[in-house]
């Protein structure tokens, strides 16, 4: 008997079953189904965990559930320690090295990424993006470096990128192991193909591996040990829609344009 | 101490035209909105926007067409989405992105706060960031056989930064979400604030040294949409309304109601 689950659940367990505990958790902006999962693992498997919030560049032990309008109630009025943002970055990074889980524009076969533009040229792009924040200071030398892909498709998974601003696997810096992980709507992936290429290690219930590689914009491998992603079980669940993030925030990644303004609207609505 | 206490309308007559300007505060927290307002009405243009993090206060300046450059890290509206008029007008080239990521903007600052030329770090190794800054250079470290990129100095102009508490001479209280706004004060030329309430003896300890200040300005609800913590959140409402006129293409109507607007 299968317990009912949504695909951003989904991501959420599969990235609280990335983290292990004791360690260091980053969490970057706008990344409510990273925070979501960290959360996850706080209340199940890694108690002791600690997170390092881009909102007010604290360090905090305690989570608190997601928020949109008091998301510096969670993070200022819980924390440990607090930094400048050049602080953080100058100082802070390369001693924790926390684990963060970035997304991605695009992604080629070798974990190489980009958040500057897609389509078109750098001058004149189809999209201009958000910008890297300090994705391509880190992918220099940062030993774990994670992926989620909420919406997998040939737009974000492509042979050859439009601009390299993050690091994957075959550059030439001898302290950077390059990307460990992905994980999508439609499957976990790891780096340990042919040179660092990105392998698909399981697919998520309900999901053929033919549909991952028809949304994927470049050959896959396949490891060895391909199986199922192990479903959320209902604890799982559970603590995500009641304790976690009872507005749903998370859901917020998998939706764009007029339906993520509506989530909106009706996130905000609850919220005051 | 010398007493700094001025009017908004004065204050932004401190920006010039071709000015590098530097907005305090993080994305959606903090941001000087009502000096940005009145710099909208002054409509002092062809600026250099320094914004660690970029929002909605930047995202009017630039669909306001004041901004000629934008230097930033990250331009967006966080769970909001992509900022509609940065998004729009990058995309078709109008405005001009100088490429910035947290350590070249963090390591820029500390190099003026050196008063060097540059900071060495490990970002942007092998990526694509130094072919569109053909300014930025690597250099060897005289150590090791290492090779880093020396992140050029950045001076801004004019840095404008919303504080909770301020005294005439310009000490200031942030409230805990710090932002990049010490290393602002110390690398600017001039600097702005603007605080919620001026008060002629900060009870608690400052986190802006005035020394470098130039003038103080009482602007209470200056923040608003955006945060000013603790004293009042987000306006998450307001900030979707704004995302959604953009949407329906009213950013202008918009950009008129909030320049009227006399918060």
């Amino acid at each position: 008997m299968g317990i009912d689950y949504t695909v951003d659940e989904l991501i959420c367990v599969c990235i609280s079953r990335q983290v292990e505990d004791g360690e260091a958790l980053a969490q970057g902006l706008a990344t409510p189904l990273v925070m979501a999962g960290y959360l996850l693992a706080k209340l199940t498997h890694a108690p002791n965990v600690v997170f390092g919030s881009a909102i007010g560049n604290t360090i905090c032990a305690d989570g608190a559930p997601l928020s949109i309008s008091r998301i510096e109630d969670i993070w200022l009025g819980r924390a440990i320690a607090l930094t400048s943002f050049p602080e953080a970055v100058c100082d802070v990074l390369f001693g924790l090295q926390p684990k963060e889980f970035f997304r991605p524009g695009q992604i080629d076969p070798y974990g190489n990424f980009n958040n500057i533009f897609m389509g078109g040229s750098y001058e004149r792009p189809h999209l201009r993006l958000p910008g890297c924040g300090g994705i391509a200071d880190v992918t220099t030398y940062h030993s774990r470096v994670y992926f989620y892909v909420p919406r997998h498709s040939r737009a974000v998974f492509v042979e050859k990128l439009d601009f390299l601003s993050g690091l994957g696997h075959g550059h030439r810096l001898p302290d950077y192991p390059g990307p460990r992980y992905l994980v999508s709507n439609l499957g976990q992936f790891d780096f340990k193909g042919e040179g660092g290429r990105m392998r698909l290690v399981s697919y998520h219930p309900g999901v053929p591996v033919e549909k991952i590689q028809k949304k994927t914009g470049f050959p896959l491998e396949i490891a060895p040990d391909l199986h199922e992603t192990p479903p959320p079980t209902a604890e799982e669940v559970r603590l995500l829609r009641e304790e976690i993030d009872p507005l749903g925030i998370r859901e917020l990644e998998t939706l764009s344009g007029a339906r993520r303004r509506r989530k909106l609207r009706e996130i905000i609505k609850k919220e005051q | 101490m010398i007493n700094k206490v001025t009017t908004l309308t004065e204050a932004v007559k401190l920006v010039r035209e071709g000015d590098t300007l530097a907005l305090g505060g993080m994305t959606l927290y903090r941001r000087p909105v009502a000096f940005v307002r009145e710099l909208i009405r002054q409509g002092t243009g062809d600026l250099t926007l320094l914004a660690f993090t970029a929002s909605f206060a930047s995202d009017l300046l630039v669909g306001a067409g004041l901004v000629s450059r934008v230097r930033s890290c990250y331009f967006g509206m966080e769970a909001f989405g992509l900022a509609p008029m940065f998004t729009k007008l990058a995309t078709a080239g109008e405005v001009k992105v100088i490429e910035e990521t947290e350590a070249s903007i963090a390591f820029g600052l500390r190099a003026t706060l050196a008063g060097v030329g540059f900071m060495p770090g490990q970002g942007w190794l092998e990526t694509d960031l130094l072919k569109v800054r053909p300014d930025v250079r690597l250099v060897d470290d005289p150590y090791s056989d290492r090779r880093y990129v020396a992140f050029p100095a950045i001076k801004p102009d004019v840095a404008v930064i919303h504080a909770r508490l301020a005294d005439p001479y310009g000490n200031a209280v942030l409230g805990g979400n710090l932002a990049v706004d010490w290393e602002l004060t110390m690398s600017s030329d001039r600097v702005i604030i603007t605080a919620e309430r001026v008060v002629d003896k900060l009870e608690e300890r400052a986190d802006i040294v005035g020394l470098r200040v130039t003038a103080v300005v009482e602007a209470p609800g200056g923040a608003k949409p955006t945060s000013c913590y603790p004293d009042y959140p987000l306006d998450s409402a307001e900030i979707l309304r704004y995302v959604e006129t953009c949407a329906g293409g009213g950013f202008a109507e918009y950009l008129t109601e909030f320049t009227n607007n006399s918060d």
